[in-house]
């Protein structure tokens, strides 16, 4: 009951914004190259079904290779950042600045790096993209300690690392996942979007790009659908992380 | 047996900076082993720096801080004492039992031991349905008991606590106390105890000690003799005598900075009553529960 009432909204508004869409553009007489209808993209999703789970696939991998090499960068980044003052003070304006790059601009100058066949230009994108938000939420994460823990471990003659496993990444868990969670759904977007630049032809954005090429609206659309349901696909899967991650959490909610 | 010594401490926060400022001045307390200590003052004396010094949490700015006869650094690297705050600080991804087990997991006692003393400890705290709980699914004073448990999970022969239960209601409150006072008695340990409640203070303790501010000083020590330690002893005349004692300790050392003052306001109103008291005594006071 809980749950229906949850669920419920949203998946009607959905509904109802499908059916004014569907209707817009039959009644309207929209062209189908500037906005196919819903069935038309159904169709098409259902007839490429298996090209669209090939190149999410593809997509999918080179998102899940930068989230993962980001976040590990990120993390390791934060850590060295609040161990080191010097370097906290440098490291930030250097992150912001780096973040405020349109990094998918670089995409056809490592593309250049690499050879034509190469995914790894890609997977560097995605990571660069991933490695901004999990630094700066790890690096408020580790340095928000609580200073009655932080006296305990003094009077338990603890130190240094012993301190930091214990109890400073522990406690900037939740803070990694804020970044993770915002960081996973920009991983997808950087790994489509990096496919437009040219390259390998077998991922959502490759397969974008030339459906449009080729005027097939409605199939470029259904790759579209595609990179949405791998992005949340994502997303869900962090989400899921998260409660599998930080069990004190969860058992609150339940 | 003295559990904690100090001689002629002292502690200046920022030495040598406009800002200096000095937080305690010769201090000298010496805590018999098993003796139960409270630490009582207005806000600012410095008992809970005090604390922090015996602790070893900060250093002494001069003076020797000895715990169970040895130097304060020593005695907090071999773990001689547990401590307990005011804010339970458990951490909030370990179960309550983990959170008992982590001073014995530093220690690096095997898992076995771990589990079996947090399971007594957590026992004698009366929590141990609660083993398996996050603290965030506890209660303040649930939380407060198992940061009890936790300082003493390695058996430590002397309690270092800072206003424990500051935060936690009345009732809730007279019922740790009983607690706290059944477990010092049945593990014979030491306890520093700092507090602003005088009635806490009293009930609980041996001896109370009376500090004033600016700079922080010992201005008097005040033993308790309660018949018993229970409901009927918060009733007792022994009772309202270390009260009323331990209360004009406190408001001596608060009016000693101004004394000229108040008498002068006092007696524009025309008051007969002057609050700077006469018997204020700057050395230990013996059995000042039977002064008037």
């Amino acid at each position: 009951m809980n749950l229906l009432r949850r669920v419920a909204p949203p998946v009607l508004l959905g509904i109802f914004a499908l059916v004014a869409w569907e209707l817009t553009v039959s009644l309207g007489r929209i062209a189908p190259f500037i906005l196919p209808a819903p069935s038309a993209i159904w169709h098409e999703l259902v007839a490429q079904r298996q090209n669209v789970w090939e190149a999410a696939l593809a997509s999918g991998l080179n998102a899940l290779v930068g989230l993962a090499w980001g976040t590990v960068a990120g993390v390791l980044a934060a850590m060295a950042a609040s161990r080191f003052r010097l370097l906290s003070e440098v490291s930030i304006p250097l992150a912001a600045v780096l973040n405020a790059l349109p990094i998918i601009a670089l995409a056809p100058i490592l593309n250049n790096m690499f050879e034509s066949t190469s995914s790894v230009p890609r997977r560097l994108v995605a990571g660069i993209i991933v490695f901004f938000p999990v630094f700066i939420n790890t690096l408020r994460g580790l340095r928000e300690v609580d200073p009655t823990h932080r006296e305990l471990m003094t009077s338990y003659a603890a130190g240094g690392w012993t301190f930091t496993r214990l109890v400073r990444l522990p406690g900037a868990l939740p803070f990694v996942f804020t970044g993770l969670r915002q960081a996973s759904s920009l991983a997808v977007i950087a790994a489509v979007v990096a496919e437009y630049f040219g390259g390998l032809q077998d991922g959502l954005g490759s397969r974008i790009t030339s459906a449009a090429a080729f005027t097939a609206y409605p199939r470029a659309w259904a790759f579209v659908v595609g990179a949405c349901l791998l992005g949340l696909f994502f997303y869900l899967a962090t989400l899921l992380l998260e409660r599998i991650a930080m069990p004190w959490k969860t058992r609150l909610i339940s | 047996m003295t559990a904690v010594s100090l001689a002629n401490v002292t502690k200046v926060f920022n030495q040598g900076r406009p800002d200096e400022v000095t937080a305690l001045s010769g201090i000298n307390l010496v805590i018999g082993a098993g003796r139960f200590v409270s630490l009582i003052g207005p806000s600012g004396c410095g008992k809970s720096t005090l604390l922090r010094l015996i602790a070893d949490l900060i250093p002494a700015s001069s003076g020797t801080v000895e715990v169970a006869g040895k130097p304060a650094t020593k005695a907090r690297l071999d773990q001689e004492y547990g401590i307990a705050f005011q804010q339970a600080g458990l951490f909030e991804w370990r179960t309550v039992q983990r959170n008992v087990e982590l001073p014995l997991e530093l220690r690096g006692a095997s898992r076995a031991e771990r589990k079996a003393r947090a399971a007594e400890m957590l026992a004698l705290v009366g929590l141990a349905d609660f083993a398996g709980h996050y603290p965030a699914q506890l209660s303040g004073g649930m939380q407060q008991r198992v940061a009890i448990a936790r300082a003493l999970a390695v058996h430590p022969p002397l309690l270092l606590m800072d206003e424990p239960f500051g935060a936690l209601d009345e009732m809730t409150r007279e019922r740790l106390q009983s607690e706290l006072l059944a477990i010092c008695a049945k593990t014979g340990t030491s306890t520093v105890f700092v507090t602003h409640s005088i009635s806490e203070a009293v009930f609980l303790s041996d001896q109370v000690v009376v500090m004033s501010p600016r700079p922080g000083r010992i201005t008097a020590t005040i033993d308790v003799d309660l018949p018993s330690r229970d409901d009927a002893a918060r009733q007792s005349p022994a009772y309202f005598d270390a009260i009323t004692a331990v209360r004009r300790s406190l408001r001596g050392s608060d009016a000693a900075p101004d004394t000229a003052t108040a008498r002068d306001a006092d007696a524009a109103r025309g008051a007969g009553a002057v609050a700077a008291p006469s018997s204020r005594t700057p050395g230990p006071v013996s059995d000042a529960a039977t002064a008037p």
